[in-house]
């Protein structure tokens, strides 16, 4: 089994708070793979430092079988690796539409053009609209992103990550906020894009997580302390006591 | 008819008919306020480039007018005075001497710029401010070229057969070159670089999360708003028969500055009307009271308090809320009426 991203031993500390201390995992070709831990269990920081926001003090990560631990954030993408934020990063004066094709311009490494005006692009835009009708907002192709509500800002994010044709996502609470609805939607969505790439999820909605992961790996205090299928997670006793609480027994 | 095609075409109606106007009215004046209102509203709107669709808050956006005049004065007066700069005759044609000027512009907006994007608002402000002295200073300082006093030119520069010693040949290369660089950056702010550049302003991270490097961007969006600054100093040159330092002093970059806010930060035509306000302004009081700064400022902080959009988003607005005011103007007139 080749890994698509692997996490060897990382370790970041803030002063004298060990944000991750510890952290291994693998992330397989397809695979669904889920981080679960508690609040301040250092996921947040275990992610920025796989999207390359700040560097970690000692450990690699490799992405497609390149050493990526210190290559800078914006070579990444073009590595393959894509990215949700968990609070949304989005261009709210443009259009989705003018998003997407942005995406796709600088994907292609041709955001340098001067002169041909985006909005009027079709080699941009065709392609831009079929993604967006992925996640479900082709209608709303054409509105400002301000005017969205919450959960479709979330669906443009994986528009955007899905637009770039990375090989591995990186989803960083994509149900955050959302209501029942739009969680749901969201969980349909994610389980529309198992297998066609390699999904690191991190996720605070257990019904989603045991919905739909491959595989888990537990989080705690920077560390990761198991990684395992649904059921080895689920009946973890370590885990349900930790973590999850009686209403997951 | 949008309101944006009228304000459009009123702004060129009006540069167009200016010389005749000028003409009909015995107030030859006119041709040379216009004049100063294209050169001004060329730097304004490439400050606007930065300030409007970068965010970068450019306090040294004069260094690059004060440097493209000095090029001019400075060729200009080993020309006329036959002393060869560094073996060469030197020139006179425009087609030689302002791609030079620019070439120059363009090299020191890349060293000023890629030394000050490091930094970001308050200190990108100040660090611009510091480049912009410090050319000051060194302009002030070439006693070859009269020190403070700076340099006086005999004769515009030639430009092919337009013969730019008349009033109006200059004036009309003046606002041509004005509407060339109005619809280039028009087209540069719509392009895909153009949305790079102002989605940087949104969102930063998630620029970098699409692979997009964003200094490359901004410095590129700095170099060419260096240039068109510069190109306005060339014009100035030609136009004032005269540079000196404070061309290149903060409170010529301070003047941009209020030119663009008070037209309309990130509006492109905005700042040409700022401009036009501002120059407006300062010739119709600065008759009353040498203190015209003291009416002009508390006018400013009106528009940065209540208008979003400056003296461009006021125009829009009454176009648009009111579109019976249009009728006012015969064209639209035909237009608005089912």
């Amino acid at each position: 089994m080749s890994a698509q991203l692997s996490i060897h031993d990382l370790h970041k500390a803030f002063g004298a708070v060990k944000a991750t201390n510890g952290a291994s995992l693998e992330l397989a070709k397809g695979e669904l793979h889920a981080i679960i831990g508690p609040n301040g269990a250092g996921k947040s920081t275990l992610i920025a430092q796989i999207a390359g926001e700040i560097f970690p003090d000692q450990g690699q990560i490799h992405l497609n079988g390149q050493d990526i631990t210190r290559v800078p954030a914006w070579q990444r993408p073009r590595l393959g690796l894509a990215r949700a934020f968990q609070v949304s990063q989005l261009y709210t004066e443009f259009t989705l539409l003018e998003n997407v094709a942005l995406a796709i311009a600088a994907r292609d490494g041709k955001a340098f053009g001067m002169w041909r005006p985006l909005s009027r692009d079709t080699r941009l835009l065709e392609p831009a609209q079929g993604y967006l009708q992925q996640v479900g907002l082709g209608l709303r192709a054409q509105d400002p992103v301000h005017e969205l509500s919450h959960g479709e800002r979330r669906q443009l994010e994986i528009a955007l990550a899905l637009a770039q044709e990375a090989s591995v996502l990186l989803l960083d609470e994509p149900m955050a906020g959302m209501g029942a609805d739009e969680s749901a939607r969201m969980t349909e969505l994610l389980h529309s894009l198992k297998g066609r790439y390699a999904i690191l999820l991190v996720e605070h909605d257990m019904d989603a997580v045991f919905a739909l992961a491959d595989r888990i790996t537990v989080l705690v205090y920077g560390q990761t302390v198991l990684t395992g299928s649904v059921e080895q997670v689920r009946n973890d006793p370590q885990v349900r006591a930790a973590y999850l609480g009686e209403e997951h027994a | 008819m949008s309101p944006r095609l009228i304000i459009d075409l009123a702004c060129l109606a009006t540069f167009a008919c200016m010389p005749l106007l000028a003409h009909w009215l015995h107030e030859p004046y006119l041709v040379s306020f216009f004049t100063r209102l294209a050169i001004y509203g060329m730097a304004a709107i490439s400050l606007d480039l930065l300030i409007g669709y970068g965010a970068m808050v450019s306090f040294g956006h004069a260094a690059f007018f004060g440097l493209g005049g000095y090029i001019v004065g400075i060729v200009a007066f080993h020309t006329s005075q036959g002393m060869p700069l560094w073996g060469w005759e030197g020139s006179n044609s425009a087609l030689v001497v302002w791609p030079l000027a620019l070439l120059v512009c363009a090299l020191l907006s890349l060293l000023v710029g890629y030394l000050s994007l490091r930094t970001s608002g308050v200190q990108f402000i100040m660090i611009t401010l510091a480049f912009g002295q410090m050319l000051y200073f060194v302009l002030g300082s070439l006693s070859l070229y009269g020190g403070d006093d700076g340099i006086l030119l005999n004769e515009r520069n030639t430009f092919g057969a337009l013969d730019l010693g008349d009033a109006n040949h200059f004036y009309y290369l003046c606002v041509a070159l004005l509407a060339g660089w109005l619809l280039l950056c028009r087209r540069l702010v719509n392009s895909r670089f153009g949305f790079v550049l102002r989605g940087l302003k949104q969102s930063e991270r998630r620029s970098v999360s699409l692979g997009l490097k964003p200094l490359r961007y901004r410095l590129t969006a700095f170099v060419i708003a260096g240039t068109g600054g510069g190109l306005a100093g060339i014009l100035w040159a030609n136009y004032a028969l005269f540079v000196s330092p404070d061309m290149g002093a903060w409170h010529k970059s301070g003047e941009l500055m209020a030119m663009v806010i008070l037209g309309g930060v990130g509006t492109l035509l905005g700042p040409l009307l700022g401009a036009a306000t501002y120059l407006g302004l300062e010739q119709v009081l600065s008759q009353w009271t040498e203190h015209w700064m003291l009416i002009f400022g508390p006018l400013l902080l009106l528009v940065v308090l209540f208008g979003k959009k400056g003296v461009y988003g006021l125009l829009l607005s009454l176009l648009q809320r009111k579109p019976k005011r249009v009728a006012i103007k015969p064209n639209a007139a035909v237009e608005a009426r089912p």
